[in-house]
């Protein structure tokens, strides 16, 4: 049942916009249509160490493939709704509505954006999707690893010039409801966000630009189903130690209404032969078994007429929460502190990964990217992937 | 066929010629309120750092079509980017609500054609494409 709320939430939103829009399209016909779209694939070194990136099989997969559409529409006198549709390959080309929102132009630099928005979590977070847009297949993982992109609800964007700089500043406040797969088996677990608040700001001259967000959120993600030993689920441990006088351990486990923040700050360079990019993110969600994330990357690449070759290095360094706070030290309470921790601990990420990548520009809107990622995961062990992409705006 | 190879050569080497040497003129009505403007005033309005004249009227920047020789020289001496990094830069901005890359409007007559009946819009043309319809505010030798 909490599954259909979900969906209908989603649709009958990207529907009420859709409708919004179909009168500009029989009146006036002011109607932008603009697209992009990725087509790739990759493998694995090997197939007995970690997935990553979505690849998990020697042989290669042809299975990261990507086609959105992006119309927006002139509704009234300095009102307009956009609409992002996208369908993805490993959603089986469902079509979702990436973004649904009106905007209202509230002065020359200045608007106002109700709907459903993409969170300006990171700095590449507004085109996330277009491959076209950035030198690698994909932003670097370690750090473009939240799961929701979105949000429903309002923000404002305002650009000014401040001296010789070039400024953006944006502010949002909403919330989202979504659906995880935690342990990885199809079963979708609810999540979402509310009181869900951000800022997003940026200088830059030329070609540079410097950028920090922060944001914060009520945060549930229903953790329940997730397996652990003995008592088959965290659900089940949960009321275990909730039965046993430990309700405020319980608490520290589960992510139940718990206040989390993300930080971001970054800075891109573009000189033309030159690129360069870097991002560092902290992410923390108070009294849930959820780590701390401290993930960042630094990437540089050289253009040689239409091609561009890069190195990235990326780094998660999580520290682990403690769910096990509180509970006095004692023999017999040995076996649960360790249980504890066991769970904390399983949820940290410690890795390293450097990726090599070229991209091609075949002609002007379509190019074709390599990229190597070697993955070096304290835990999980070593993996490499190989993975191309044809990417594409129109 | 000697006359035709003649003229085949003398058109080539016309059309390395005007490639290489041929002068882009950036064009606004000749009503506008100001005579000329700095090589950084064109770039801001043509990748839409900046919506209007820095006199304070809004400006409405139209290109020319995709592989134009002019466009190509515009882009590279004005913008810094070669088709594809123009491409790619405007992507970010589209695909975000940020922003709307300036209208494909033709050649340089289609250009000159709008901008002579449009206080408001910036284009560029050829250099001998220039006529008393528009005023030139910036040359790319």
């Amino acid at each position: 049942m909490k599954k259909m709320n979900f969906l209908r939430k989603k649709h009958s939103l990207a529907l009420a916009i859709a409708l919004c829009m179909a009168v500009p399209v029989t009146q006036a016909g002011d109607l932008n249509l603009s697209g992009f779209l990725s087509v790739g694939g990759g493998m694995v070194d090997d197939e007995n160490s970690l997935s990553y990136g979505g690849y998990d099989e020697e042989d290669f997969t042809f299975d990261d493939n990507l086609l959105g559409i992006q119309i927006s529409g002139t509704v009234a006198e300095k009102v307009t709704a956009t609409v992002q549709l996208t369908a993805r390959s490993e959603n089986d080309y469902q079509v979702e509505a990436e973004w649904a929102y009106l905007s209202w132009q509230a002065t020359e630099n200045s608007k106002v954006r109700a709907g459903r928005l993409r969170t300006p979590f990171y700095m590449y977070s507004d085109f996330l999707d277009v491959g076209y847009a950035y030198a690698w297949i994909s932003p670097p993982r370690e750090v473009y690893y939240l799961p929701f992109n979105n949000v429903d609800g309002v923000d404002f964007y305002t650009t000014a010039t401040l001296g010789i700089f070039d400024t953006s500043f944006q502010a949002y406040f909403g919330g989202f409801d979504d659906e995880l797969d935690l342990n990885g088996d199809g079963i979708m677990e609810g999540a979402k966000t509310r009181n869900q608040m951000g800022l997003a700001g940026t200088l830059g001259k030329d070609w540079w630009t410097l950028r920090a967000a922060y944001h914060q959120a009520d945060l549930w993600v229903d953790v329940t189903s997730v397996a652990m030993p003995v008592f088959g689920t965290l659900g089940g441990f949960a009321d275990a130690l909730a039965s046993n006088g430990l309700q405020d351990n319980a608490n520290k486990l589960l992510v139940d209404d718990d206040s989390a923040t993300f930080a971001e700050v970054g800075l891109n360079i573009d000189t033309g032969r030159f690129v360069a990019a870097a991002e560092y993110v902290e992410f923390e969600a108070e009294d849930s078994l959820l780590s701390k994330n401290k993930r960042g990357y630094v990437m540089g690449g050289v253009r040689f007429g239409d091609w561009l070759v890069h190195l990235t290095a990326s780094q998660s360094r999580d520290e682990e929460s403690h769910p096990e706070e509180g509970i006095p030290v004692a023999p017999q309470t040995a076996p649960i502190i360790g249980a504890l921790q066991a769970v904390a601990v399983s949820q940290v990420v410690e890795r390293d990964v450097i990726t090599i990548g070229t991209r091609w520009d075949v002609t002007t809107g379509t190019a074709l990217k390599f990229q190597i990622d070697d993955v070096d995961d304290k835990n999980q062990g070593d993996q490499k992937v190989f993975s191309v992409a044809l990417q594409a705006v129109f | 066929m000697k006359n035709y190879i003649r003229l085949l050569a003398a058109t080539l080497t016309l059309s390395i010629a005007s490639v290489t040497w041929a002068e882009v003129a950036v064009i606004v009505h000749p009503s506008a309120g100001f005579d000329s403007l700095s090589e950084e005033d064109v770039a801001r309005l043509f990748l839409g750092k900046s919506k209007s004249f820095p006199a304070g009227a809004q400006a409405v920047p139209i290109n020319q079509t995709e592989g134009a020789a002019a466009r190509d020289k515009f882009n590279e001496a004005i913008c810094k980017k070669n088709a594809s990094q123009y491409k790619a830069y405007w992507s970010q901005l589209v695909f975000t609500g940020k922003g709307t890359p300036p209208k494909d409007a033709g050649d340089d007559a289609a250009v000159k054609t709008l901008v002579a009946a449009n206080p408001n819009m910036i284009g560029y043309i050829d250099s001998s494409a220039v006529d008393a319809s528009v005023k030139v505010v910036y040359k790319i030798p």
